[in-house]
């Protein structure tokens, strides 16, 4: 009776954004990874039947530079935001509630705009007559300097772009700890950078877990922004995608690029999970 | 162990926080190996006193020295001194050794070292079992017993507690009372307690120091701080008593110096040189007391008189009686309870006597 009352209602709590997510994310993802394996055509969208070849040609060098590009300008975007978002979230963490709530709308602005025209607003600062050049060949620069196009460019718009999804998870974690223990270390003989690195770091964890994990999925799965901000030299992911369905009319190619990156993500975040469970588990373990 | 050390030397303390909100001019010292108490309502800066001297608050004004060294402008990792916290803050993600070697580990003391510093540690407040365990596994007061260990290794020369029992439950708090009490004799190690409790403070302490909004009211041992209070509020904080209002009279022959409260009652107090007339507050604690049965009569005749029963508080070892003596007075009396005391209902006529000797006169 007490079974059946509780399974019933748990389906009611989760039932309507299950059946949502079954329809608009789990269907489609599962007509994705059918095409993945379908044949190339130029005239219609695939061609029913199996063939290994949309994954094989990832071997290529193109495409695996392309992975490891992703891959890789995704982990440093999260390292950014992971290095300048600490300091930013303890300070918040540690202020009055005024300039928390002020802090926080500062921290969020950014996402209200959409994010075409942010980029834009960067193609402006550091295109080739960009803001920056500008006011280098003011200084008396000869020539221009690259700006946009470049690796950096993409870093610092994706990080910019991700901030906010590292520091909510950090404050939140931070804030948890109790001061008295910031206080103790001191007591005990830490330095505050000692204090810092052996009670704040290990104790918000779980949050710097959750916001690499949250801006590491952003940056993976950008596309806007490397595109505007990259171009054609730093291409990632989600730009190539786009390409192979829109320019290219490849869709089963662009269908295991999608599996590859989903999967991609997936082992990662899942890896991470795991790894960090087991030591929260130990850590809350009570009698 | 070390000979003992750790005089601390408190001068004009002051810390503001606004206008409003002074904490001092407080000035103190504890002499090595002392256990001093500062004891006060809440608000009354007595953890203010207690984070300037272990470096968390900065000090406004004065000064604070441990055995002859500034103590005030050094930053709190580097004072030499073990603070015990109110809720442990003991660091969760740590087992209990990595707890107590955390201190250790910073100084750079190496491994062997460490260990058998912590097992020792561990030993002394009998927790020898417990080093693998991580905080949230253990009890109160096992997590409370690891705070202290995890100062006392460092062998601080001086050791602040911030109401460290106010989180366990009674009978705990007595026993860990007692247990602390004997650590702190043992390593002869000088102690600054913060309590708001003020049995706490008498069981424990040397010397108590009473604060009352950012002042020392009195300084003192526990018996003078009891029985000789500097201040109605001393005397109203410590223990229950009886504040009333009286008017001295003319001094007696036999060494006594008569007096009356405004509703009343004469008593003899102990000859004091005050003026006929001038006013006074006395303090009568409940438990000086006596209840006489009738036959004693002239044994003590001074200072005896009538009180009808108003209400009776049944305490198990004690009874809290509200009586009106002389019909007019009322006073707070505690007896012990006893074969005789069953009699004794609201309504009832007790005979009561209180020797002059034990009613402290304080002067408005």
């Amino acid at each position: 009776m007490e079974g059946t009352g509780r399974s019933s209602s748990w389906a009611l709590f989760v039932g309507p954004y299950g059946v949502y997510l079954l329809v608009f994310l789990v269907l489609p993802f599962a007509n994705v990874a059918l095409l993945s394996v379908y044949h190339h055509s130029p005239t219609k969208i695939a061609v029913a039947g199996f063939t290994a070849a949309n994954y094989t040609r990832l071997f290529e060098l193109y495409y695996a530079t392309l992975f490891l590009r992703t891959v890789r300008l995704s982990l440093i975007v999260t390292a950014v935001c992971a290095i300048l978002g600490y300091p930013l979230a303890y300070l918040l963490a540690r202020s009055t509630s005024r300039i928390v709530t002020l802090g926080l709308f500062l921290l969020i602005v950014p996402l209200m705009v959409s994010t075409v025209i942010r980029v834009f607003g960067w193609v402006v600062i550091l295109g080739s007559e960009g803001l920056v050049n500008q006011a280098l060949r003011l200084l008396g620069a000869e020539e221009g300097v690259r700006l946009l196009y470049t690796e950096g460019a993409v870093i610092l718009g994706l990080a910019q772009q991700s901030m906010p999804f590292m520091v909510l998870p950090l404050l939140a974690a931070i804030e948890r700890i109790s001061p008295s223990l910031e206080e103790a270390a001191q007591n005990l003989g830490a330095s505050w950078s000692q204090m810092f690195a052996r009670v704040i770091v290990p104790l918000s964890m779980p949050g710097l877990v959750s916001g690499s994990l949250l801006v590491f999925s952003v940056s993976m799965s950008a596309f806007i922004t490397p595109a505007l901000m990259g171009g054609r030299r730093v291409r990632m992911v989600g730009q190539q995608i786009y390409e192979e369905v829109l320019t290219a009319y490849d869709w089963p190619g662009a269908a295991s690029l999608t599996i590859v990156l989903a999967v991609l993500m997936l082992g990662l975040v899942g890896l991470t999970l795991r790894t960090t469970r087991r030591r929260a588990r130990l850590e809350s373990a009570r009698p | 162990m070390a000979a003992p050390r750790g005089r601390l030397e408190v001068r004009g303390l002051t810390k503001r926080f606004s206008p409003q909100v002074t904490v001092g001019p407080l000035s103190f010292e504890v002499q090595e190996g002392e256990f001093f108490s500062l004891l006060g309502p809440s608000g009354c800066g007595k953890t203010t006193t207690l984070r300037c001297i272990g470096g968390f608050e900065s000090l406004t004004e004065g000064s604070i020295a441990l055995d002859g060294r500034r103590l005030h402008d050094r930053p709190p990792h580097k004072r030499d001194v073990g603070l015990v916290f109110q809720n442990y803050a003991l660091f969760p993600h740590l087992t209990v050794f990595d707890n107590i070697a955390f201190g250790l580990r910073l100084r750079k003391v190496d491994r062997a070292d460490i260990e058998r510093r912590v097992a020792q540690m561990l030993e002394l407040v009998d927790l020898p079992q417990v080093a693998g365990r991580y905080p949230a596994q253990l009890s109160g007061g096992q997590q409370q017993r690891v705070a202290i260990a995890r100062s006392l290794v460092l062998e601080p020369s001086l050791l602040l507690f911030d109401e460290p029992l106010s989180n366990l439950d009674f009978k705990l708090r007595i026993q860990m009372r007692y247990e602390l009490r004997d650590l702190q004799r043992r390593l002869g190690t000088t102690a600054v307690y913060v309590t708001h409790d003020q049995t706490e403070a008498l069981a424990l302490s040397d010397r108590i120091a009473v604060l009352s909004q950012g002042r020392i009211e009195q300084i003192g041992p526990p018996g003078e701080i009891y029985e000789r209070p500097a201040s109605a509020f001393v005397a109203d904080f410590i223990g229950s008593s009886n504040l009333v209002a009286a008017r001295v009279g003319r001094a007696g022959e036999d060494g006594h110096t008569a007096v009356e409260t405004e509703e009343g009652l004469a008593l003899a107090i102990p000859r004091i040189g005050d003026a006929a007339g001038t006013a006074v507050t006395l303090l009568l604690r409940p438990e000086r007391f006596q209840m006489a049965t009738g036959h004693d009569g002239e044994a003590s005749a001074v200072n005896r008189f009538a009180a009808r029963v108003r209400d009776v508080t049944y305490l198990g070892e004690d009874l809290h009686l509200r009586v009106l003596a002389r019909d007019r007075q009322p006073l707070l009396v505690a007896i012990k309870n006893s074969k005789g005391t069953r009699a004794i209902a609201p309504g009832t006529t007790i005979d009561l006597s209180i020797d002059p000797e034990d009613i402290h006169v304080l002067r408005r």
